[in-house]
């Protein structure tokens, strides 16, 4: 089931003693320095594996986390509350990683047309064939890797889609492309992965016969 | 439809579900399994959300940075004063010269329990003057029923709390009039009352 992008709370009990985070979000405004880290235990990790899967650079994922933080205490007092304070924060951390891809020229999206699919893009008539079957289910660790070797510009579709949640049209938005190039991104974002998947679980039953 | 044109259609309708693809998927099974596999790399990608914890360095840096950018401020007031108003208070804005006026009384007073020979004067912190045009705390309260009724009562056992603190502060002081830590503790009580109104007055501001 794919996640809601709005909710980026971390899977925490509440207890008595807990602040809120209404009250960390205004106490935060006021300076209160027990807020600001309430906020960040409330939600470091989901925005640190946002910057992670987008970078698949663990230093570069800190420091990134670290600015999304930051930028969000320094506009906090602007917040008023129309929106979910999750969101706001989610896409603040977005716009964060985008900006870094842009200054590192990393492509945000790939640059190829819906329609101009490389070699290696177009649909294959043998897929399928004589692999491996991803039969039963995929392995976070597994997954991960192989998100983490996606080209660039297929990683960030399939990590704002697939795992953060957004709609095409937003990513439209966020990444500066068209809604067909969002779709065409993912769909092959997804193939790839689907490719990188089956040939390691291939060359790990390669291994075991070996052995 | 066939097997390519199937692919190429994914991107559009990825879970095969019009009818050109469920046409084609009754009888390819190849295309069946893709479709599968696709569904399931979509469903594990969503473990993948908040799945990592970054290192105690990160919020390391932010606080220093916090510190060094005067975001973070040393706290004025005691946790349990700080109201969490969620609503504008703006009709209370002339409260913040009402604290003031507070805390110049107290001052004062102060001023006056430090001179010798001056220590039997009594102070009645019971029900204390909120300011000098003469706001007293049901004058306070009926203040916050009109223009923010749900902050009743958290406001009212807020303003008894600190009056408790003023009125154990003033026993001490009225025990032993030397005592600089007694003196201390009354002046912070009547602090904390006047912060509260700033607080809200904080909370008021757009």
């Amino acid at each position: 089931m794919r996640p809601e992008k709005g909710d980026l709370t971390e899977p925490r009990q509440q207890q008595g003693t807990e602040l809120s985070e209404a009250e960390a979000i205004e106490r935060a405004k006021l300076g209160d320095a027990e807020a600001f880290r309430a906020l960040y235990d409330k939600h470091k990790r989901r925005v640190y594996s946002l910057c992670l899967r987008m970078t698949a650079n663990t230093a570069e994922a800190e420091d990134l986390a670290q600015e999304a933080f930051l930028q969000l205490y320094r506009k906090i007092a602007t917040f008023r509350g129309e929106s979910a304070f999750s969101t706001w924060l989610h896409r603040l951390s977005v716009n964060v990683v985008l900006m870094h891809l842009r200054k590192k020229s990393l492509p945000v999206v790939s640059l190829e047309e819906t329609t101009q699919g490389t070699e290696e893009d177009s649909p294959r008539k043998d897929f399928g064939a004589e692999d491996v079957a991803l039969a039963g289910s995929v392995d976070r660790m597994q997954l991960q890797r192989a998100v983490d070797s996606l080209p660039p510009g297929y990683r960030t579709i399939f990590v704002l889609h697939d795992i953060e949640g957004y709609e095409h049209n937003e990513i439209a938005k966020i990444a500066g492309c068209s809604i067909g190039n969002s779709k065409s991104q993912l769909h092959k974002a997804r193939m790839k992965l689907r490719d990188l998947l089956k040939m390691e679980r291939a060359e790990k039953a390669g291994k075991s016969r070996a052995g | 439809m066939n097997c390519v044109e199937l692919q190429q259609s994914l991107a559009e309708v990825e879970d095969g579900s019009s009818v050109e693809q469920r046409a084609h998927l009754r009888a390819c099974t190849a295309c069946t399994a893709l479709v599968k596999e696709l569904d399931l790399i979509i469903a594990a990608a969503g473990e993948l959300q908040a799945a990592e914890e970054p290192s105690p360095r990160v919020w390391n840096s932010i606080e220093i940075a916090l510190r060094r950018e005067g975001l973070i401020r040393p706290q004025r007031v005691e946790r349990l004063l700080v109201p969490s108003f969620a609503t504008r208070w703006g009709a209370a804005r002339w409260l913040v010269p009402a604290a003031a006026m507070l805390l110049l009384a107290v001052g004062i007073y102060m001023r006056r329990e430090s001179q010798p020979n001056q220590l039997t004067q009594q102070a009645s912190v019971a029900t204390p003057v909120a300011n000098a045009s003469g706001l007293n705390d049901d004058e306070l309260m009926q203040e916050v029923v009109d223009n923010a009724p749900a902050m009743k009562p958290q406001y009212e056992e807020n303003l008894w709390r600190v009056n408790e603190s003023i009125r154990e502060a003033q026993g001490l002081v009225d025990d032993s009039p030397n005592d600089e830590e007694a003196r201390r503790s009354l002046m912070d009580a009547y602090h904390q009352k006047s912060m509260l109104f700033e607080m809200a007055m904080d909370r008021s501001l757009p």
